[in-house]
């Protein structure tokens, strides 16, 4: 009887494959079932939306970068619009900077439920999906209400945001707090007891901490390794100082952690709406703003907590209407430059690697702009 | 440490290294020599007061003077913040991979070399990251750069 051979082979994953959400393509170099090697290849969505800024004014920038990370939209324009008034020192009246806190966490509670619901998905669990879409809906119908759009919402600019909110907003806002407050057992329950999705989730994909710090990794994925780090709480900006929250944290650096912190953050979230609601003060909602706005010569990096991790942008400002270089940093990026780490001689079968990819909650418009 | 002290501490220990650049910004902004880069690199990690263990970003940019590479760090323990930069020439500018010091910057190095056009030298992995791989039209992030189908925005 001839002896058996074996020998490792490559396989492609993706660029279309429903669990990579967006377009990316993972090369894995396979033996048998298990995974081996797993190298990102990305670039099939790039817009080169860092050269498409240089060429309009910093208005014109805002509504480009909706593009950059859609999921959470806001943030986008936030931390384009905290980098423009840094340059020109712009002081942003006190009720915009309420509403923009406001916007920002529903707008990452809303990215949170989408990551609920797209792991439990990419794991065979369709229930939670249409849990967490009915829950952002209320959400999105706050957002369409505020600015008009569901997705793209160009509603924060730079001095303040575009708008007030109509009066119908605050109650609305309350009722949807209070609503997601009470669903959030239930995710838990429907999924905490499920034999298939604990068996993907419990003690794989472990990250360590340090090699997570030194590969950039920020967020939840990072606080899931037990590092409490959070720029809301470690580097504030906007007005962060004034809201009383605890930064979500786990320990054993698994999937199931990577859920479990999302989870708490999104309660975390609910606590400061409730505290900026109860607060907002009566004003203005943007300062004066030239429509040909010309920032003073200089540069500047911010970078603010994103749903996804750290989120920044480095600007260079020539003194001119046009920005001389916008450079966007996003979470996404660093955790899939650190997936191949995580995988690497461990030995999981690429259903484990599905999870992995998913609690890393990678979007690929933000890796590739 | 408050920004005053972290610029000062800066100051005095990396004397000649890196030296502090008025720019007009809201933090300071220091500028190292190429030679220098990957020693100041690992004492800004190693130094115990200061710990610069996480790379936020990292990137080119080209002020049609110049090239500038910008190196924007965080330490996790320590709260603390910092960017540095160094200038290069358009004439074959190349750069020290820092990958060694802080691995995150891998594909920010890949990312400035299809770009820009800045060689790295000592990278572990120098493929293309975002243009495709048949890309033969130059280095689009230069502002030179043109293209049949780019349009520019008209002045105002």
């Amino acid at each position: 009887m001839p002896e058996l051979r074996t020998e490792e082979f490559q396989i492609n994953m993706g660029p279309h494959h429903p669990s990579t959400h967006g377009v990316c393509r993972l090369l894995l170099t396979m033996d048998g079932e298990k995974v081996v090697e797993a190298v990102p290849y990305v670039g099939y969505l790039h817009r080169a939306i860092e050269k498409i800024c240089e060429n309009r004014t910093y208005h014109m920038c805002i509504p480009i970068l909706d593009r950059f990370e859609y999921v959470t939209s806001m943030s986008c324009n936030y931390v384009f619009s905290l980098a423009a008034e840094k340059l020109a020192r712009i002081e942003v009246p006190e009720r915009a900077e309420y509403l923009r806190v406001i916007m920002l966490e529903l707008n990452r509670i809303a990215s949170h439920l989408i990551f609920v619901g797209t792991t439990a998905m990419d794991l065979g669990a369709l229930t939670p999906f249409l849990y967490g879409l009915r829950e952002r809906e209320l959400i999105m119908d706050l957002f369409e209400m505020t600015c008009g759009q569901r997705l793209t919402y160009n509603y924060i600019r730079i001095g303040g945001v575009s708008r007030d909110i109509p009066p119908q907003f605050v109650p609305k806002c309350r009722e949807a707090v209070r609503i997601i407050g009470g669903k959030l057992a239930d995710y838990e329950g429907i999924l905490n007891e499920n034999p298939i999705w604990l068996a993907r989730m419990k003690g794989i994909g472990y990250a360590d901490p340090q090699q997570a710090i030194a590969w950039g990794v920020s967020g939840p994925v990072l606080r899931a390794s037990g590092v409490k780090y959070d720029l809301r709480r470690d580097d504030p900006y906007s007005i962060y100082d004034k809201f009383n929250f605890d930064v979500a944290v786990r320990w054993n650096g698994d999937n199931y952690d990577r859920f479990l912190v999302r989870i708490d953050e999104i309660r975390q979230s609910l606590k400061i709406i409730s505290q900026a609601l109860d607060g907002l003060p009566e004003g203005e909602t943007r300062a004066k703003v030239k429509a040909r706005f010309k920032p003073p010569a200089g540069e500047v990096y911010v970078r603010i907590e994103n749903s996804r991790g750290e989120m920044g942008v480095y600007l260079v400002s020539d003194g001119s209407e046009k920005p001389v270089r916008v450079k966007t940093r996003g979470g996404s990026y660093n955790q899939l430059q650190f997936l191949p780490e995580i995988v690497r001689g461990r030995g999981y079968l690429i259903a484990d690697l599905v999870a992995i990819f998913a609690t890393f909650d990678v979007i690929m418009p933000e890796v590739d702009r | 440490m408050t920004q005053q002290e972290l610029t000062a501490y800066i100051q005095s220990s990396f004397e000649g290294k890196l030296t502090l650049l008025d720019t007009g910004r809201a933090e300071p902004m220091f500028e190292v020599r190429p030679d220098d880069l990957l020693e100041v690199a690992r004492r800004l990690r190693d130094d115990l007061q200061l710990k610069f263990d996480y790379l936020c970003n990292m990137g080119a940019s080209d002020t049609r003077e110049r090239l500038e590479v910008v190196y924007s760090i965080a330490s996790t323990t320590r709260r603390l913040r910092m960017d540095f930069k160094l200038v290069l020439g358009y004439e074959n500018p190349a750069v020290e991979s820092v990958t060694p010091v802080w691995p995150a910057a891998n594909w920010y190095e890949r990312e400035m070399n299809e770009l820009f056009g800045i060689e790295v030298k000592d990278h572990p992995d120098m493929r293309p990251l975002l243009l495709p791989e048949d890309w033969d039209q130059g280095y689009p992030m230069l502002k030179n750069w043109d293209a049949p189908d780019f349009v520019r925005m008209p002045e105002l």
